[in-house]
């Protein structure tokens, strides 16, 4: 029995990889080296989806069985092995109809017979082992040719592996949901799958960061580790949480597409999300759809693939060709579908969709009616404040007779900052008080530290907010923090003309020094010449410290006191930021430092 | 009211209840993922940075796993599940999940009101209203069924949490504007002990009533004395916050301290009644976190220490006093009592609360340090560093164990 179900997982294996690595990557790839064009390429793909969906209801219809699986294997396997031989249209077409009506049959007739041969938990193996050969670097490195050969290879196992009876029992199956919302769910599944996969072969670095050079490796053992287990959480009956689990998956996989920093996740959670749902889509027309016997299981497997195998998978790669991404409304759209399916497709499940559907309503009608921004740059710019969180990091209130009010400048006034709508004074701090920010900033330097935060503070946790200077909303905000400096144009005056360095030891130039390289040298060059690396982003080129503004001052304790002062609070009006976190004794040391790198004159 | 829930709980019930431990692996996993961002901020994907997933955390905590039990806790009082309006259950749970599903699309999309526990506006807002709408016709269409078959007493005490329960839309409306904002203390930027004391008027009807609704068997301690006290509480409550003032007003500082007597208050009352013997465990680590609450939050409220403290670490730490030991503590007692047995074995049990306990003194010290200033983060990174990865730990020990509950509540 075990040796049936091994053939039978094989078979499974042997559809699945030909179908892969020849009718969906090789033959794209050589009608396109054959140079027929893209009509002929949509030609050629569609005459195979339509072979397919005709084909499988052929199949249906008459109730094919074990033997036309061998023969439509065998079949798929000749035309895989003469297709790099294709020349002409009419040999593209014909491959692509050959291939296509194969696939119809086997797929079909496989899954009407599977659950003769095997347990569900076979069908996870056979699904793995179909994606871990296709993503072996020997075969998917290779060019279409090879491809296409391996193509031609796994079917004629497949073929090889077909048991030679139906072995099917009499009984119905469970039936988890109507037919037509399992249809529903994964055509939805499909369709976002198509797409993604689309995306990530043929936009940007994403191929390289997915399925770059030593990923073949992972990506086969993620998806034979996670179709075999998903065939055992079938087995216990998961027909309603693995299709949510792989939307979930391919989901955060399309988001985390998005950055550089999280593309290594995309490339985990994509195969495991996809061997997720092609287990379950093999097996739901024997296990799941309440088919009583092999013809009935076919006539359900054949309306599920032509329409969530052949069709949505048309429109997936249609939408990606001409979109050249997923929209992310695309993904909650078919997240809503896959779990709507699983959770309300019982009988008065519709009533559990009502309220999700209200709220729904409610949602989209509440956003559709809200007020347009204001006109208002420094408005617009509070609005982005808000939307980004700044207020959970940030706070808009210098609390009186505190060491905010040496860091910060004067104290608040309880009665502005509540007359703000809404009101910011936040309640946790993880970067500065930003009331005066822009007294002690430039536009330039808050430009930069909004695009580079940890080029100007080392070590900051505030992250890089490049992304709102690709349209308007960066200026904006700028412009909000200065409108807030302007309601208290004397507040940073008082602490930054009456701090004096308190309780610190002898200054020391090589502390000093370091302090140097760490705060100052990204602007003012390692030399002090104002040549660092972010000095040309400037408005103004940095001061040059050695032959610059201290060039002709007296060497003494005032002139250092000074120049920790404007270290301390920096210059307002020009580049020169404020550097409040450092204590006294950093900007007495810093300025010691500074005051030795000016060239004495002659 | 009903016998305590020896039974398994009803459909609808149980669905909410199961929804709640959802919400809560759910704002656990983001809590976790917070603070990956806070070690490394380049993670961020796209516009979905820090500052979008904070709301997101919070709100699913609040709105998610503190408010769900409750909606359970309303559907098994007003036995939804026992006549016709038990096929409507199901769509008030699911409508309360939908609107914090889109609540949190709409934060991370950037529409929030920067109000911070009450972030709610346009799209999200009317979803919200939406769902507690939907959810107050079920509670009127069960009670409707039902009320014929309940005593006198039963039937219009339950009309008037009908009737309650009706302002709440209009109030969530009202005070999630952006225009209201409670009493400011003006010389920390924060709440007054008025406030305070308010907000926590509020939790502790609802512990003195827990057991009342039907939840344990036998009469409570709390006699006339009781119940005189917390109508003076709201007094104080009430007076202190019309006079504002302060953290070194007096009568600031005494409105926090009206809370100590209720640390023994709660428990001498609640050790009268007869509780299911599984909910034992879960009503000490109540008691204890209770009790850390209110004795630290009236502590932190001395001058000196509040000043240290304000706006630092040392503030989210009480804040998980507040949410991840007490509200936690009391939402599985509520849940272990309406399913009939509790979330969590011994283990899971104490794998929660010990890395909460953990987490807390983590933050508290991380807070006692930034105190002294607010660059300690930058001067000290391999500090912050490594209490961050505490954090961290914690977190992730704390997702553990609420998926532990989820799958164990999950079973029929």
């Amino acid at each position: 029995m075990r040796w049936l179900a091994f053939r039978a997982a094989v078979v499974v294996a042997g559809v699945y990889g030909s179908f892969l690595i020849f009718a969906q990557f090789a033959l794209v790839e050589l009608i396109r080296g054959s140079g027929a064009g893209l009509f002929a390429e949509r030609a050629v793909l569609g005459s195979m989806a339509a072979a397919g969906i005709a084909c499988g209801f052929l199949t249906a219809w008459r109730g094919l069985g074990p033997s036309a699986i061998r023969g439509a294997l065998v079949a798929l396997a000749l035309t895989a092995a003469a297709a790099p031989f294709g020349r002409v249209f009419a040999v593209w077409l014909a491959t692509g109809v050959l291939t296509g009506g194969a696939l119809g049959i086997a797929t079909v007739a496989l899954a009407a017979h599977l659950r003769g041969w095997c347990g569900v938990g076979w069908v996870g193996l056979g699904t793995g082992l179909g994606y871990a050969l296709c993503n072996l670097p020997w075969v998917f490195n290779q060019s279409p040719t090879v491809q296409a050969w391996a193509g031609a290879g796994f079917a004629l196992m497949g073929a090889a592996a077909v048991p030679n009876r139906s072995g099917w029992q009499n009984g119905s199956p469970a039936r988890e949901m109507s037919v037509w919302a399992a249809v529903m769910m994964f055509a939805a599944l499909v369709w976002l799958d198509s797409a993604a996969f689309f995306v990530i072969q043929h936009v940007g670095d994403m191929k390289a960061g997915t399925w770059g050079i030593g990923m073949c490796w992972r990506n086969a053992a993620v998806h034979l580790v996670v179709a075999i287990a998903t065939g055992g959480w079938l087995a216990r009956g998961g027909f309603r949480m693995v299709p949510m689990l792989a939307w979930t998956l391919l989901a955060v996989a399309g988001l985390a597409a998005n950055s550089a920093a999280t593309l290594p996740l995309a490339g985990w959670l994509y195969p495991a999300g996809v061997s997720l749902y092609s287990t379950a889509l093999v097996a739901w027309p024997g296990w799941s759809s309440g088919a009583a016997d092999p013809r009935a299981t076919a006539w359900r497997a054949a309306w599920m693939f032509a329409i969530a195998g052949w069709f949505a998978s048309a429109n997936g790669i249609g939408m990606a060709e001409t979109l050249r991404h997923v929209p992310t409304g695309f993904v909650l759209g078919a997240g809503a579908v896959v779990i709507g399916c699983a959770l309300f497709s019982d009988k008065g499940g519709w009533r559990g969709l009502a309220g999700p559907a209200l709220v729904a309503a409610a949602v989209l009608t509440g956003n559709a009616l809200r007020k347009e921004p204001s006109a208002s740059a420094a408005a617009r710019g509070k609005q982005v404040y808000l939307s980004e969180g700044c207020i959970h990091c940030h706070s808009q209130f210098i609390r009186p007779d505190s060491p905010d009010e040496a860091l910060w400048g004067s104290a608040a006034s309880t009665a502005n900052a509540r007359a703000d709508v809404p009101v910011l004074i936040g309640n946790r701090r993880q970067g500065p008080d930003l009331t005066n920010v822009a007294a002690r900033r430039s536009d330039a330097w808050l430009r930069l530290h909004f695009i580079q935060p940890s080029q100007l503070i080392p070590g900051t946790p505030m992250p890089s907010y490049a992304h709102l200077f690709r349209d308007g909303r960066g200026g904006d905000l700028i412009a909000y923090l200065r409108s807030l400096a302007e309601r208290n144009p004397d507040a940073n005056r008082s602490p930054a003309t009456a701090w004096t360095p308190a309780n610190v030891l002898p200054p020391s130039p090589e502390n000093g020094g370091r302090h140097f390289a760490r705060w100052c040298a990204t602007c003012h060059g390692s030399a002090g010449r104002g040549d660092g690396p972010l000095a040309a982003s400037l408005t103004k080129k940095p001061a040059d410290l050695a032959n610059g503004p201290f060039n002709w001052t007296a060497g003494d304790e005032q002139t250092e006191l000074r120049i920790a002062r404007i270290i301390k609070f920096g210059i307002p009006g020009t580049d020169m930021p404020g550097h409040e976190p450092l204590t006294d004794q950093q900007a007495a040391d810093l300025a010691r430092y500074v005051s030795r790198l000016r060239n004495q004159p002659p | 009211m009903p016998d305590p829930a020896p039974n398994p709980p009803t459909a609808s019930v149980r669905l909410a209840i199961r929804h709640a431990l959802g919400w809560l692996v759910a704002g656990n996993a983001v809590g976790l993922w917070l603070c990956a961002l806070q070690l490394r901020p380049s993670l961020a994907v796209g516009d979905w940075t820090y500052g979008r997933w904070v709301p997101v955390h919070l709100n699913v905590q609040l709105f998610g796993w503190t408010s769900l039990p409750l909606v359970a806790l309303l559907l098994w009082i007003y036995e939804v599940d026992l006549g016709k309006a038990a096929r409507w259950g199901a769509t008030a749970v699911w409508a309360w999940t939908t609107a914090l599903a889109a609540g949190a699309l709409c934060w991370l999309d950037g529409r929030t009101s920067g109000k911070i526990f009450l972030d709610w506006r346009d799209g999200s807002l009317w979803g919200l209203v939406g769902a507690m709408t939907v959810l107050w016709l079920v509670l009127a269409g069960a009670w409707r069924e039902r009320a014929p078959f309940w005593k006198a007493a039963r039937k219009w005490c339950s009309l008037g949490g009908l009737a309650v329960l009706a302002t709440v839309p209009a109030a969530m409306v009202f005070s999630a504007s952006p225009k209201v904002y409670p009493p400011v203390d003006p010389t920390t930027g924060g709440p007054t002990g008025a406030s305070l004391l308010g907000s926590t008027l509020v939790v502790i009807p609802l512990m003195l009533l827990l057991p009342r609704l039907g939840s344990a068997i036998g009469k409570g301690r709390a006699g006339w004395g009781t119940w005189v006290y917390l109508a003076a509480c709201w007094v104080v409550f009430v007076a202190a916050e019309w006079a504002g003032g302060t953290h070194w007003d007096f009568h600031q500082i005494g409105s926090m301290a009206m809370l100590l007597p209720w640390v023994i208050l709660i428990p001498w009352d609640w050790d009268a009644f007869q509780w299911p013997a599984a909910s034992a465990p879960w009503r000490k680590a109540l008691f204890l976190w209770w009790a850390l609450l209110t004795l630290t939050g009236v502590g932190m409220y001395v001058p000196g220490l509040l000043d240290r403290i304000k706006f630092t670490h040392g503030l989210v730490a009480h804040s998980h006093v507040a949410m991840a030991g007490f509200t936690t503590s009391f939402c599985c007692l509520l849940l272990a009592l309406l399913a009939g047995r509790p979330p969590g074995g011994r283990r899971s049990l104490l794998a929660w609360h010990f890395a909460a306990l953990a987490m807390v003194a983590t933050l508290a010290v991380m807070g006692l340090a930034e105190g002294g200033s607010y660059d300690w983060m930058l001067a000290n990174p391999w500090w912050r560093t490594v209490g961050l990865h505490l954090r961290a730990c914690c977190g992730a020990v704390m997702l553990v164990a609420s998926g532990v509950w989820y799958l164990n509540l999950r079973k029929p």
